[in-house]
């Protein structure tokens, strides 16, 4: 059974069709990305998936379970976890705290706990601090160490991408959703980004749907390509298939031969 | 290139060589700070809490203590709504008052109730966060100043209720009802009566808020270093994000509200109970405006900010009525504010010496001038000396010397040239000193609210993130 399975899904906002009867799926495990120029409808399918909207027709379920109708928050308790094309950390927060205010739908305490610091409170913010740093540790030594009790702010862009990427993971997800991940870095570092995101599921086991605009990522690790124009899948496959496929051709840079 | 380059980082690898130490004041504090662990200094604070009675027996300076403790719960209170959630709440007082309120209903003869202290107190705090939830599920749907507007207004309805609220007609009962008591109040409470003690002096009622201040401390401190503290921080600094991240906002805001409305009502309990009585003016909109100046003042979100706001808030007004030290704290100010603003700093001593003379010169004209002069120089004793002249009927001369100092300190901020700047300080300084020493120090109750009003603005101006605040940043 597929992991996240979408069937016929449209969105539209007042008289603009933004997602048009569309259906895919990601299957466990997989690497999938999402192209397709500006305006496609690529960040609404995200925001459609994490409940931020809610689709107009059509049924979007995980694991079989619909997700139409729920909060984004209990979606994140049943398993997907996002990141913000335009960042969107908790600026003003400390890095360590920022993954570990991810952990609220992975922990029990409640008031009274919390108010006389009880032995469970305490084994659960030792468990939830070690996590949040496992997750960081992930990045290599950049957001380790000293950089735990750090502003956010203090952080470069890249790193940036990259906490928000460790504060997705500590939500504990089957399905990670990365909205641009490789934008505005250097080839460096979209390099590194690609190893990444293999190794977040070769070794933490995530199954991954991102978007990109950078051909060199997507090409790099998708396991399957589909890409989006008006709303619409116009092709599904392989990057090799993707890339040179006629419409997806067309969609990014217009017609070989007007007929005027 | 087939290398994984995955988090190497030169830069971040060196860092603890080029670390800095942070330098100023907030190097000092935060150097003092981590002297000790947080549990010393929560000893240090109730060691010295609980110690204070005993320095004194001046019922007055315990008061004074007790108001502080007081007031420093209030703003420990509002600053989990404000400081933590981030929810603008004016109807904060409100709380307050639904709680002092509910201890008058159940401990007086107004409703003929006399319930055990514990009880009511326990009642009255469950109350205050039912209440909270009331007031938050309709208007946290709101974000920002449209929050505070509609909180703002529920402040004022509890006002306006509790006033005019004397003779309602109920259907079944002939007499109308005085539920409130009105402007009036409600006066002649129970005491506060815990385990058989019973506060009967004001030194037992700062005992009794003192310890309440400590135990809501802790709970505050344990409830922000916990997975509901991080999440009331993460939605201030983006709602949507933290939905995202799987915290379920409305609730988590629902419940910072109710939090803040349960230690306002608590506060409000023992506040009434102190007083012995309730008014409606006990929680009008003054008390809004001090309780945000000290949560502002010591910083949004910082636990010590709090405590230290509220003792300068409520402290240095009352230590400003006396007149001797308000005048010592006048000059004082002044010269700390012109060694802050003169650069170089060494041009202060050429500055107050020039000052001097002009004083002995102006001195010298007035005695000269007028037949009989030495009437008119200052008392002995007085700071000012033989420098200022004081006419017999100084009121007119002062309020004239009042406008002009302002015009004159308007003109020396204007200023560009240094020099010319330099040379008009020394008649306004002169301006000011004989506006304070005839006019001012005649208003005790109206300069000490100027002082706190200066004291406020300055030092805003200089930790615009408050004493203890953090720096926060929107976007970067």
């Amino acid at each position: 059974m597929a992991l996240l399975e979408l069937t016929n899904v449209s969105k539209h906002f007042g008289g603009l069709q933004v997602i048009n009867d569309l259906s895919m799926s990601v299957e466990p495990g997989e690497i999938v990305s999402l192209i397709g120029p500006n305006g496609a409808g690529k960040t609404t399918l995200l925001n459609l998936i994490t409940g931020l909207y809610r689709p107009d027709s059509g049924d979007i379920a995980l694991d079989g379970q619909s997700l139409v109708g729920k909060t984004p928050h209990e979606i994140t308790c049943l398993g997907i976890a996002r990141t913000f094309q335009s960042l969107r950390l908790f600026l003003n927060m400390s890095v360590i705290d920022n993954v570990m205010s991810a952990a609220f739908p992975r922990s029990q305490a409640n008031l009274p706990q919390i108010v006389l610091r009880t032995p469970g409170f305490r084994r659960e913010e030792a468990r939830i601090r070690q996590m949040a740093e496992e997750k960081l540790a992930f990045f290599g030594e950049r957001l380790v160490g000293y950089r735990f009790d750090q502003p956010a702010y203090s952080l470069s862009y890249a790193n940036r991408r990259r906490l928000e990427i460790a504060r997705a993971m500590m939500t504990q997800p089957k399905l990670l959703l990365l909205d641009e991940p490789a934008a505005g870095m250097n080839p460096n570092e979209s390099l590194e980004i690609t190893e990444l995101i293999g190794k977040l599921r070769d070794e933490a086991g995530y199954t991954i749907l991102f978007i990109e605009h950078d051909m060199s990522v997507v090409g790099g690790i998708s396991d399957r390509v589909i890409a989006l124009d008006h709303g619409e899948k116009i092709a599904e496959g392989t990057f090799d298939q993707v890339a040179t496929d006629e419409h997806v051709i067309e969609a990014y840079l217009g017609r070989k031969n007007h007929s005027l | 290139m087939s290398q994984s380059k995955i988090g190497t980082d030169e830069w971040v690898r060196q860092y603890q060589k080029r670390r800095g130490k942070p330098a100023g004041m907030a190097g000092v504090v935060q150097r003092v700070w981590l002297l000790l662990p947080t549990w010393a200094w929560l000893a240090l604070l109730v060691a010295a809490g609980l110690l204070f009675p005993l320095t004194t027996d001046n019922t007055y300076i315990i008061r004074v203590g007790g108001t502080i403790a007081l007031m420093a719960t209030l703003g420990l209170g509002l600053n989990v709504v404000v400081g933590y959630a981030g929810l603008l709440d004016l109807g904060y007082v409100a709380f307050y008052g639904i709680g002092g309120y509910a201890y008058a209903y159940l401990s007086s003869e107004f409703t003929t109730v006399h319930w055990p202290t514990w009880l009511s107190l326990i009642v009255i705090t469950v109350l205050a966060a039912l209440f909270g939830l009331l007031l938050g599920s309709p208007s946290l749907r709101l974000i920002g100043d449209y929050l505070a507007i509609v909180t703002l207004g529920f402040g004022q309805i509890f006002v306006q209720l509790t006033t005019s609220l004397t003779r309602v007609n109920l259907p079944g009962i002939e007499k109308p009802l005085n539920l409130t008591g009105g402007p009036n109040g409600i006066v002649n409470l129970d005491p506060v009566h815990l385990f058989g003690f019973s506060a009967q002096s004001v030194k037992d009622y700062y005992y009794v808020l003192f310890i309440v201040l400590i135990v809501v401390l802790v709970v505050v401190y344990h409830l922000n270093y916990s997975r509901i503290g991080r999440a009331w921080r993460a939605l201030r600094e983006d709602e949507l994000a933290a939905e995202t991240m799987g915290m379920p906002t409305r609730r988590l805001k629902l419940m910072a509200f109710a939090i803040g409305a349960a230690i306002a009502g608590l506060s409000g309990a023992l506040f009434a109970a102190w007083q012995g009585a309730v008014f409606p003016s006990n929680f009008d909109i003054t008390l809004l405006i001090t309780l945000y100046a000290i949560i502002v003042l010591g910083g949004l979100g910082s636990l010590p900010g709090v405590l230290i706001a509220s003792v300068i808030m409520i402290a240095v007004p009352e230590l400003l009525r006396d007149v001797r030290f308000a005048g010592l704290l006048f000059y004082a100010g002044a010269v700390l504010t012109l060694y802050a603003t003169l650069k170089p700093r060494w041009q202060i001593l050429p500055l107050l010496a020039l000052l001097a003379l002009f004083g002995l010169i102006v001195t010298f004209l007035v005695m000269a001038a007028t037949p009989g002069a030495s009437a008119l120089l200052s008392p002995p004793g007085s700071p000012v000396g033989i420098w200022i002249p004081l006419p017999a009927n100084s009121s007119d001369a002062g309020n004239l010397a009042f406008f002009a100092s302002i015009v004159m300190v308007l003109f020396v901020t204007r200023v560009k040239k240094h020099r010319w700047r330099f040379i008009a300080l020394i008649p306004t300084l002169y301006l000011l000193a004989f506006a304070w020493e005839t006019r001012m120090s005649q208003e005790p109750s109206i300069t000490r609210l100027m002082f706190v009003g200066v004291l406020l603005v300055v030092l805003m101006i200089y930790r615009p993130n408050g004493l203890l605040g953090q720096r926060r940043v929107e976007v970067v």
